[in-house]
């Protein structure tokens, strides 16, 4: 009971100054890295360059302009877009289901995604690529796409199932076994197929913001912002859901349809991603747990702003560090954010004890 | 009663006939015939003398790196000295003449009774050079035909007269029950070093007459195709091999000395980017080396591995914009598809002008490239091809075999 009162404290507590200090600076830290990921890359583009390129003026190289405009912009956008939605995302669920390694993809949303990429690369290789390219509809989306219909799936059976089961426990295992089954299906395409493929598949399962083009953008921002949209209106709802189901009932909270805004921002959110950059880990799960440490709160209101600034920030350091600035090399995505996110992550929380009195049942 | 007798009579002596046919047919066994005319190549030696090189015919590798074949009187060491990348020991294989005695000290080496009857293959790689050699007879089983474009091997796979397998590349788990059941004389796969991948330690550990090929460890082009000596040997046909092997050889340095003189050496890229990885071919690579000899800049030319470099899009960007010519482009059939992957190809040059070209002429319906089948042990046409990309006022009349413009 005492934890409890505690807990109300920490969510009626006004913002303190020191806070507009924190965001403020977390904004800055935004502007810095999409300034340093934009000038660092495998070629080396001196940044009074970079600048007149943004500018519009013209660059000492002709191809300069071409890789700032056209492959690290979309990656830069790509990356914050990224963060933010996957960070959201992980906040949401890990408040849903009040368990501290939930993350976005907890329900299955990637691997129905990863279902969809793996029968469109390993399954019918050109031909299937080709045919949904070749339904004009798509033109390049056609990867994304396919990895948009497998999360949907998954997403729309949850949501129904999600409607006739009461305990949040239950949804979670039925997105456990859906991850089972559809992997399974992926072992098996990736058992009958060629290296070269499998080595696509895994590249792909490796996670990547380079891939995204100016026209996927205006497909993944839209669709971004409407799951962050959602997401945003949700504060209040999972800060009574902190306090356990039973007592944000109590307080007038519809759990039904607060569940179903949830499910449905957090996996729009997810989903997205996924289907555009492939599985992105640690991201998901590792920003919440920092912004609840730095922020020593568990105040949804702060959190959302929060984490969607720091994950994208995150995201574009990630990826800063994923292109070796300075050599010809990149490493994947996913590489780097566990590599070298993680011991940080492990100081971070170790030096904290927020994460027992958010979680703490 | 007579009918019967004249049915008896004609009966024994057909049998006669054909029984002095065969006698005939083994009179290749006797040994002073082996040692005019050339290795046995069926059957057995039916008295075996010491002093006897059974032997006439021997293989010498000039290209390949990876195996050596050394010859004794009545039996031959195979030894593949790489069987795969960062492997420690060699494996060594003893080539005995049937009807003749293993030598006693084999050291573990697997010993092979040769001419072998029957042979299972796990990489489509073998299947040119069984085919030149007139060996596809003796193929009775195949990890997979599902990337095969043998035409041969696909026929024997839809008449059901050859076993499927697995254990390749693309397969899955090998069956060794089908194979311990199949008893061929040799089976030839590749190998990878990692034991999860293998087949070959399974089949070891069953007995299993296996035998590691590594002809995809070559650099070369021209090493690579000499493999074919090291299947030869099992079939004891090292005079065809070398014939086929040197003419091969020969028709490839021609078409080198054709672009040696060349004074502009278009500029090329290859392969696609994908999520923002663009693996291009190391400098020394085999692909790198098939580029440089058609006469070609190849970017990375001066780059020393031999694997495949990992690069960003912006970096093949920046390097290949302006280049005169893009070159396979994996899967894609037509510019469209390469634009359906990501629209920022259009940027190239090459894409602009249409010379993209791409090594998908010959593919079956799974995608099953030619090029990485015959294209191994033909490298002389891979190389015309690539010559009449590049330069193709030097082969005027050349008609392509396993590249495509792509439109």
């Amino acid at each position: 009971m005492p934890e409890e009162v505690e807990k109300n404290k920490t969510l009626t507590r006004p913002l303190p100054p020191i806070r507009w200090w924190m965001f403020s600076l977390l904004f800055l830290g935004v502007l810095t890295a999409f300034t340093v990921s934009l000038a660092l890359g495998s070629v080396d583009i001196p940044l009074n360059n970079v600048f007149r390129i943004l500018t519009g003026q013209i660059a000492d190289k002709g191809t300069w302009a071409d890789i700032i405009l056209i492959f690290r912009l979309p990656k830069t956008i790509t990356a914050i877009l990224v963060g933010a939605a996957l960070s959201v995302s992980g906040l949401q669920m890990q408040t849903l289901f009040r368990n501290p390694l939930a993350d976005p993809f907890i329900l299955g949303v990637n691997s129905g995604a990863s279902l969809g990429v793996a029968l469109v690369i390993l399954g019918f290789g050109t031909t299937g690529s080709l045919l949904l390219a070749g339904l004009g509809l798509f033109g390049d989306l056609s990867l994304a796409v396919a990895a948009s219909l497998g999360a949907g799936a998954v997403l729309l059976l949850v949501l129904l199932i999600g409607r006739r089961v009461r305990s949040p426990i239950t949804l979670l295992i039925l997105g456990l076994m859906f991850g089972y089954a559809t992997s399974a299906i992926v072992s098996l395409l990736i058992y009958f197929s060629l290296p070269e493929r499998i080595q696509t598949y895994t590249t792909w399962s490796f996670g990547s913001f380079g891939g995204v083009t100016w026209s996927q953008l205006w497909v993944m921002v839209p669709v971004i912002l409407i799951g962050l949209g959602i997401s945003y209106f949700l504060p209040k709802s999972l800060n009574a859901l902190l306090l356990g189901e039973e007592y944000a009932r109590t307080m007038g909270l519809n759990i039904k349809s607060t569940r179903f805004w949830i499910i449905l921002g957090a996996s729009i959110l997810a989903g997205t991603v996924t289907a555009f950059c492939g599985p992105i880990g640690f991201i998901g799960v590792a920003v919440p747990h920092l912004c609840r440490s730095l922020f020593n709160t568990s105040d949804h209101k702060v959190l959302l702003p929060a984490v969607t600034m720091m994950g994208a920030i995150v995201a574009l350091l990630a990826d800063v560090i994923a292109q070796l600035p300075g050599t010809q090399y990149i490493l994947p995505i996913n590489v780097v954010t566990s590599l070298f996110g993680a011991p940080f992550i492990v100081w971070v929380i170790i030096r904290q004890r927020r994460m027992k009195s958010t979680f703490a049942d | 009663m007579k009918k019967t007798l004249t049915i008896l009579l004609s009966i024994t002596m057909t049998l006669g006939i054909l029984l002095s046919a065969c006698q005939t047919t083994t009179a290749i066994e006797e040994p002073e015939i082996v040692v005019d005319a050339s290795n046995v190549q069926s059957g057995c030696v039916a008295d075996y003398e010491v002093a006897v090189d059974y032997f006439p015919n021997k293989a010498e590798v000039e290209y390949a790196q990876g195996f050596r074949i050394e010859y004794y009187s009545n039996y031959k060491v195979l030894t593949v000295l790489q069987p795969w990348s960062g492997a420690e020991e060699p494996f060594s294989y003893v080539l005995v003449q049937c009807g003749t005695p293993a030598p006693e000290n084999t050291d573990g080496a697997l010993v092979v009774e040769v001419p072998i009857q029957s042979i299972v293959t796990m990489s489509t790689t073998y299947f040119p050079h069984l085919e030149s050699f007139g060996k596809m007879d003796t193929l009775v089983g195949v990890d997979d035909t599902t990337y095969a474009y043998n035409e041969t091997v696909q026929a024997l796979a839809s008449e059901e007269k050859i076993a499927i397998v697995g254990g390749g590349a693309g397969g899955g788990a090998v069956n060794v029950e089908a194979l311990l059941d199949l008893a061929p004389d040799v089976i030839m796969t590749s190998a990878s070093g990692i034991p999860d991948y293998d087949s070959h330690p399974k089949l070891i550990e069953a007995g299993l007459p296996v035998v590691i090929n590594a002809d995809y460890l070559e650099n070369t082009p021209l090493g690579r195709a000499e493999w074919g000596k090291f299947i030869a040997a099992f079939y004891n046909l090292e005079a065809e091999a070398e014939t086929l092997f040197t003419e091969v050889a020969s028709r490839y340095q021609a078409l080198t000395a054709l672009t040696g003189s060349v004074s502009e050496k278009p500029s090329v890229f290859t392969n696609t980017d994908f999520q923002g990885s663009w693996y291009v071919p190391g400098g020394q690579s085999y692909a790198a080396l098939l580029l440089k000899d058609a006469g070609a800049s190849y970017f990375w030319a001066d780059d020393s591995g031999t694997g495949s470099i990992p690069l960003s899009f912006e970096e093949v960007f920046d390097t290949a914009k302006e280049a005169d010519f893009w070159l396979n482009v994996g899967f894609a059939s037509d510019l469209s598809g390469l634009l359906a992957m990501d629209e920022r190809y259009t940027e190239f040059k090459a894409f602009q002008t249409g010379d993209v070209f791409n090594y998908n002429k010959r593919a079956n319906m799974n995608g099953g490239m030619d090029y990485f089948e015959s294209g191994v042990a033909n490298p002389d046409l891979i190389l015309a091809d690539l010559i009449a990309i590049f330069h193709p006022e030097l082969l005027p009349e050349h008609e392509f075999v396993y590249y495509q413009q792509i439109q």
